[in-house]
């Protein structure tokens, strides 16, 4: 994969652009700030932009370089590296996107299976949630869930937090110790009572479930 | 010639306020020092041990299975350093100010809260002491009563209600608000009334 890096710590730049080489990816560039890989994209294609959340131009360097690059090259992949895992940063990088997009922490893509694994899943075009945000967002109080996710069963909302987190339904089914048939009922029923209808893609579905659930849990605050 | 004994005079109340909106600048800064200087060192280590790893190989599965407790080790400073940074001054006030803040300081007590805030910012000292002060309640408030809070301003000072709060609480935030030359005020019922606090801010 081509990917590019930005990144204001110089000692976590240089970690991660080896790891990305061991990995057998491509760096295209890195830089240590926004403003920087926006120029350099200009002229290099890359599949994925990694971007540190907290970078110049300060505050939040991060979100503003992925408008500007979601505006220029609507297929790149974009991946969030972060020292917190948000749930209000989260809600900002859906607002740019909802597909090909990731928020992980910046110590647990420390291997090259997981780096790998996540800019994969990007590159497909998924949604990659780091795993302690999706299941802090999902694992509420039963009195706290409010409008339509209140009419999930227990069972129902066990699946929508496994698909928080990107999984398939094999994966899932894995997880829940049933069968891939069994999630796909789960999930029908989901779709139906989320009135996601049947003219989406699958995929594209199951990210509006997600973020259903994740508006859910806002829109009241 | 000598003088007898004299009482220096105490601070003034500008010196006294300045003190304190500087202790409130100086855990900000520290909040910062954590994350750029020691977490980011530390996430750069696991992203350096997880490439050692790469590199040697397959037939040495002891070696491997040492890195991965070596990277959760790591893993789980970085978590008693966010834990304490949150403690300091939460980076997340410091980033997006208070409604951003305490949505997420409600969220990980798991208490049902609403906050109403406006994006105004009111600088790090008011912002500090009014986000500590809520937190306050939270952590006090039984875990199935909702409390609503309400930010706003009135000329140079912050308003904070917490509406809903037993009124036992109210000279906890108090506490937190005096030193800024801040007010409480409370009404209504009072295992469930209003808390006002009145901070000047810049």
């Amino acid at each position: 994969m081509r990917v590019a890096l930005a990144e204001d710590g110089a000692l976590f730049r240089e970690g991660l652009l080896m790891l990305l080489e061991a990995a057998g990816h491509e760096v295209v560039g890195s830089t240590a700030d926004g403003d920087s890989l926006v120029e350099l994209l200009a002229k290099e294609p890359a599949d994925i932009a990694i971007l540190d959340i907290r970078m110049p131009p300060e505050p939040d360097g991060g979100l503003i370089t992925a408008e500007r690059l979601r505006a220029a090259h609507p297929g790149m992949g974009l991946l969030f590296l972060s020292h917190y895992a948000e749930s209000h940063y989260l809600m900002r990088i859906l607002q740019i996107g909802t597909d090909a997009v990731g928020y992980r922490l910046k110590e647990k893509i420390g291997s090259v299976d997981v780096l790998s694994d996540t800019l994969a899943r990007i590159g497909s075009g998924e949604i990659v949630i780091e795993p302690v945000l999706a299941r802090r967002l999902v694992e509420r109080p039963r009195g706290e869930r409010k409008g339509v996710i209140s009419t999930l069963s227990e069972r129902e909302l066990d699946v929508l937090r496994l698909m928080a987190e990107g999984r398939s339904n094999n994966g899932i089914a894995g997880q829940l110790f049933v069968t891939p048939k069994a999630v796909e009922k789960h999930i029908a029923s989901i779709f139906g009572k989320l009135s996601l209808h049947a003219d989406a893609s699958e995929h594209h579905r199951r990210v509006l479930a997600v973020l259903t659930y994740l508006r859910s849990q806002r829109d009241g605050d | 010639m000598t003088f007898g004994p004299a009482r220096l005079p105490g601070p003034t109340r500008e010196g006294r306020l300045d003190t304190e909106r500087e202790q409130w600048r100086l855990r900000r800064s520290l909040e910062r020092q954590l994350h750029d200087g020691a977490a980011l060192r530390i996430s750069a280590l696991a992203l350096r041990l997880g490439l050692l790893r790469h590199h040697i190989t397959t037939a040495e599965p002891d070696v491997h299975t040492s890195i991965d407790d070596l990277q959760d080790e790591l893993h789980a400073v970085l978590q008693e350093l966010r834990d304490v940074a949150a403690k300091i001054y939460p980076p997340l006030l410091d980033e997006a100010g208070l409604g951003p803040a305490l949505r997420q300081a409600a969220e990980r007590m798991e208490r049902p809260v609403r906050v109403d805030a406006p994006a105004d910012r009111f600088g790090p000292a008011a912002e500090g002491a009014a986000y500590f002060a809520v937190v306050e309640c939270l952590k006090a408030a039984a875990r199935d009563v909702r409390l609503d809070v309400v930010v706003r301003r009135e000329g140079q000072t912050l308003v904070v209600d917490v509406v809903g709060v037993d009124l036992r609480h109210a000279a906890a935030v108090l506490g937190l608000v005096r030193s800024l030359d801040g007010a409480v005020d409370v009404a209504g019922c009072p295992s469930a009334g209003t808390i006002t606090a009145r901070i000047p801010c810049e």
